[in-house]
């Protein structure tokens, strides 16, 4: 008992400390390894190698950027999981890893095995069709399907595909729902008519500006900042949506001031239009989100927990 | 006229068994979505298909070899030998990467030993002399191996070129560049 | 943006990339500098028995990614180092060939036959000459038809085929490959097979890593580097090594020649050779286009038709082929050097490599990102730039400046790489081992990278041992995951209809051809090469 009281005051010694040391007095022990859970060269891969060599400039901490790709970023949770959790290595990836997708996996890891840094990026996800196709609205395209067309759907993820085909659900047709791999991949396949239509999260915005592609819809929960007019998917009947975010996240236990000073450093450099990382970000998600603290970690394990009524309603 | 070698009959028969194996037991075992699978009332294809495609191209690869290809000429003519070659150049080169692996590890824990103090490898890996402690070791020792092991002798010639080649390749591959790591240090 | 519009960025995008420095005043882009160095590397390495091609881009590919990021600024750059380096290998693979009857690389074999002799008849010089006339004007050939086909067969695919037909295409080339590369189409089939299970490791579609065996090792899968260097780099060097084991160095002393009597090419020897060249030219221009077969079969075809044209035209006195006979450097070097052009066609047009140079500008092209080699970079977008066409007028671009160099320089480099054959092989090939295991952890940071690498080193060292072709294995690697996505996207777009490789005629076509490809193969009593 005793010793149990004095390690309980140790404890409580170590957790004052750790709160009162200021976040600007930390500086990493060593390099940061830094693990980015997207195909090298994409748009998400430049914002995270932008926002390390930002960082470099700033902060004179060191960045050793890596690849850890595949199977909807847990295999970068996976490996991030077990580091060091003195904030000498962090991993980004979206939200929906830790929500959706490790909820899916049910191979024992959950958002309590990481420690949320900040968001840097919302989605900007729309379902986009090609203005070749001559469908200015959602309803052209439903009007397209009832009348016999067979629509394909591209999607990028598990959790996209259950909300594309409850959307087909709601409106009353069937999609041919076509998984493929990344953003990029819905692009260049909706250019190249091999899908219809699909959802993009943000790679649209140069199309839909140069009037080459249409946001038919919004898969938010909020209209598209490019396309306030587009239905939202609540609009359509659907109680479910993709938002998400970009997130950088460290393995679990990370003490205080690196937390706070890795999650203070990152939002401010994506926060800054004028740094090239920001600029990116300004350019394909309309400007930052950052999310960070206690609010990061109940919007990682809200969106865990309430996997599974998703997955239930598409199952159905 | 020889007799014809037999190497494609065992060739055949080996990747035959092999596919079978594939096919009917580790594919089954160790996927988890069948050939075709149900999602959202639509089915689509399992993960066990594209193996088992894989599976199938062995298996018509085998049948032919042990078919119509079994008396094919130039077939090789295996020897004992070459084996031990083989097997004494990827010990070599298995035991340099080990020693590449951990003598960073080791020396810094023999330092925290004698001199006290905590130092960490992981926290040195981007420093020098500590990052190239393994690699330059390690690195001697695969390069000088296998020259001897060729050589049929260890000379100190072959170790003084090993280490300059490996010199070399630490002036290539790190010192210019700064997010560069050598082995092992991204591991640690 | 019409096509000249974009043909003229591409160029641009050469000249005008960051400047590296001026020549008076007129800027030096660094992709110039890095095709430059890519084809003096290239002479060299291919100069230098042991080396190859491959070995260099394989060495050289992470330093470069490293100098110059993962941007799309870093395409031109490092891909244009790549093409130097690949053209500069295949006339440098000459050298060892005509001057010491060890050929550099395995397509200069046919070379030494008459080359050695001509260097044994105090004619060195001169067949150095010719083997460089031939390789530059089969190479410059085989580009320019590069250039006119691919984007049209582009465009063709794009128009034409949908995803059924893009499935079928994939089973077509890999059915293809498997039994026409190397000469065995069992073999073939069994490395296509291994490469094929090889990708599908720690893959999928589901979150289980499939046949990882739980291994938290396997869950990723194996980078496309491991297997790449390992089974073509890794393999070649241990069973060279142990080649060189057997032959216990029996070092004797290279015999020297001496230079005799006329050593230039006059114009009356170039139209004398020309009609064997053009001919040697087509041929290896066809058997480029078609992916998987090697710059080998080209030599070996371009040689026997040159050498049955001879026969009949030939004077008394002249040597013959296999004695000397200029003609029979001309036909081979043409042939072999003009696959390497037309090989990109089925890389650009259909992302389908064909040999291991293509292997490696795909394998830059994903490590970089940002250019995708396939129908959907010819897209002539009108209202926006599309940047992967761009990259692929520069790339053609960056061909060109290297057949310049090669027309200027080359000659010069090449003949002053006599020296290369000197390097004793059983320090270097050790020294590459580690270079290339190097590289590999450079761009993976994982020990596990280094041991996936030592693990298919040594499968492609018992592919060798067991005369197995390497080749299918890798491309199989390459294309796997392509053929999966592709056939579960055809099978998802088409509403589930598990007969799409059939309903369809052009796929239905590709189908049946692929099996009539392997049928026939399996029939033919004594295999070709």
């Amino acid at each position: 008992m005793k010793h149990l009281i004095k390690s309980g005051i140790a404890a409580l010694g170590v957790a004052l400390m750790a709160t009162g040391a200021l976040a600007s007095d930390w500086t990493p022990p060593g390099p940061i390894k830094l693990m980015i859970a997207f195909r090298a060269g994409g748009g998400a891969d430049t914002q995270a190698r932008l926002i390390a060599e930002e960082l470099e400039n700033r902060m004179g901490w060191k960045f050793i950027p890596e690849q850890v790709t595949g199977k909807g970023g847990l295999n970068m949770a996976n490996a991030l999981k077990s580091q060091p959790n003195d904030g000498t290595a962090i991993g980004l990836a979206v939200t929906e890893t830790f929500g959706y997708n490790m909820a899916a996996a049910n191979a024992g890891m959950s958002p309590e095995d990481f420690t949320g840094l900040t968001t840097t990026a919302g989605f900007q996800m729309g379902v986009v069709a090609p203005a070749s196709k001559g469908w200015n609205s959602f309803d052209d395209m439903i009007a397209a399907a009832k009348s016999g067309q067979s629509i394909r759907f591209g999607v990028m993820s598990p959790k996209l595909a259950d909300l594309a085909y409850l959307l087909g659900k709601s409106q009353g047709v069937e999609f041919n729902i076509v998984s493929v791999k990344g953003g990029k991949a819905v692009l260049n396949g909706v250019n190249a008519g091999d899908i219809d239509i699909g959802f993009m999260a943000g790679i649209q915005a140069k199309g839909v500006a140069a009037g080459d592609l249409v946001n038919l819809a919004s898969g938010l929960s909020t209209p598209l900042i490019q396309t306030p007019d587009a239905p939202t998917l609540a609009d359509l009947g659907v109680n479910f949506n993709a938002n998400g975010y970009f997130v950088f996240v460290g393995p679990a236990g990370m003490p205080a001031e690196a937390r706070d000073a890795l999650s203070k450093a990152i939002s401010d450099v994506v926060s800054d239009e004028n740094t090239k990382a920001g600029g990116l970000i300004k350019r394909a998600f309309g400007g930052a989100a950052t999310i960070s603290g206690e609010a990061l970690s109940k919007l990682m394990a809200s969106e865990f927990a309430s996997s599974g009524t998703l997955m239930e309603a598409a199952s159905e | 006229m020889p007799a014809p070698s037999k190497n494609n009959l065992y060739l055949g028969l080996f990747t035959l068994s092999f596919a079978l194996i594939l096919l009917t037991v580790w594919i089954p075992m160790d996927t988890q979505t069948g050939l075709i699978e149900k999602v959202r009332r639509q089915v689509t294809i399992g993960d066990a298909l594209a193996p088992t495609v894989a599976g199938l191209f062995l298996i018509v690869g085998g049948l032919l070899l042990i078919l119509t290809e079994r008396n094919a000429p130039g077939q090789s003519t295996s020897s004992m030998s070459g084996l031990i070659f083989a097997s004494a150049a990827i010990f070599i080169i298995a035991a340099s990467l080990i020693v590449m692996r951990w003598t960073g590890p080791l020396a810094v824990w023999m330092v925290n030993a004698l001199q006290g103090g905590d130092l960490e490898y992981r926290l040195l890996r981007d420093n020098a002399p500590w990052k190239y402690l393994g690699f330059l070791l390690g690195g001697t020792m695969m390069i000088s191996g296998l020259v001897g092991l060729v050589e049929g002798q260890l000379r100190l010639r072959a170790i003084l070129i090993a280490v300059a080649a490996v010199i070399a390749m630490i002036f290539v591959y790190d010192v210019p560049f700064d997010d560069l790591l050598l082995p092992p240090n991204g591991d640690v | 943006m019409g096509t000249l519009d974009y043909i003229w960025m591409g160029i641009l995008s050469v000249f005008q990339g960051p400047e590296l420095f001026s020549i008076l005043g007129l800027p030096v882009s660094v992709t110039l500098v890095m095709i430059f160095a890519g084809f003096l590397i290239g002479i060299a390495v291919g100069a230098t028995p042991g080396l190859a091609g491959p070995i260099a881009m394989a060495i050289a590919l992470p330093i470069l990614i490293s100098v110059f990021g993962y941007t799309p600024d870093a395409l031109l750059p490092v891909l244009g180092f790549l093409i130097g380096v690949m053209k500069g290998a295949t006339i440098g693979g000459a050298v060892p060939a005509i001057l010491f009857n060890t050929p550099g690389t395995p397509d200069a074999f046919m070379t030494t036959l008459d080359g050695y002799p001509m260097t044994q008849r105090g004619k060195a010089k001169k067949a150095l000459r010719v083997a460089h006339f031939s390789s530059a004007s089969g190479d410059t050939f085989s580009d320019i038809v590069l250039f006119v086909c691919a984007p049209f067969l582009a465009l063709l695919v794009e128009a034409y085929l949908d995803l059924p037909e893009k499935t079928a295409l994939l089973i077509l080339s890999l059915s293809f490959i498997a039994t026409v590369i190397g000469g065995s189409p069992a073999k073939g089939l069994i490395s296509t097979g291994l490469g094929l299970l090889a990708v599908f490791i720690g893959t999928g579609e589901d979150f289980y890593p499939r046949l990882s065996m739980d291994s938290q090792t396997l869950s990723r899968g194996f980078p496309i580097s491991t297997a790449i260097l390992g089974v073509l780099i890794i393999g070649a060097v241990l069973k060279e090594l142990q080649d060189l084991w057997f032959q216990k160095r029996t070092s004797g002393t290279v015999p020297r020649q001496r230079d005799e009597g006329d050593q230039r090419l006059h114009w009356a020897d170039i139209r004398r050779l020309l009609p064997f060249i053009g001919r040697s030219a087509v041929i290896g221009t066809v058997i480029g286009a078609l992916p998987g077969i090697g710059s080998t079969l080209a030599a070996t075809l371009g040689y026997t038709v040159g050498r049955s044209r001879y026969a009949k035209l030939k004077r008394p006195d002249a040597p013959d082929f296999g004695k000397g006979a200029a003609e029979g450097i001309a036909a081979t070097e043409a042939a072999n050097s003009s696959v390497s052009g037309a090989n990109l066609i089925p890389v650009l047009s259909l992302g389908i490599p064909g040999n291991a140079a293509a292997v490696f500008l795909i394998l830059a092209a994903e490590s970089i990102g940002g250019f995708n080699p396939g129908p959907s970079v010819f897209r002539f977008t009108a209202d926006e730039v599309n940047p992967e066409l761009v990259v692929a007028f520069g790339l053609f671009t960056a061909m060109m400046i290297a057949n310049l160099l090669n027309w200027t320089i080359g000659g010069v480099f090449m003949r002053s790489m006599g020296v290369m054959v000197r390097i004793p092989k059983h320090i270097l090939l050790p020294s590459v081992l580690l270079l290339t295991l190097t590289a590999i952890y450079v761009q993976e940071t994982r020990m596990e990278a280094i041991w996936f690498t030592l693990g298919f080193g040594v499968l492609g060292y018992l592919m060798r041992t067991l005369n197995i072709s390497p080749l299918p294995f890798v491309i199989a690697f390459i294309l796997g995951s392509k053929l999966e996505d592709s056939a579960r996207q055809a099978f998802a777009a088409t509403g589930g209809d598990p007969w799409f490789l059939f309903t369809h005629p052009i796929a239905a076509a590709f189908m049946a051809a692929s099996v009539g490809i392997i049928l026939y193969s399996a029939r033919r009593k004594t295999p070709t090469l």
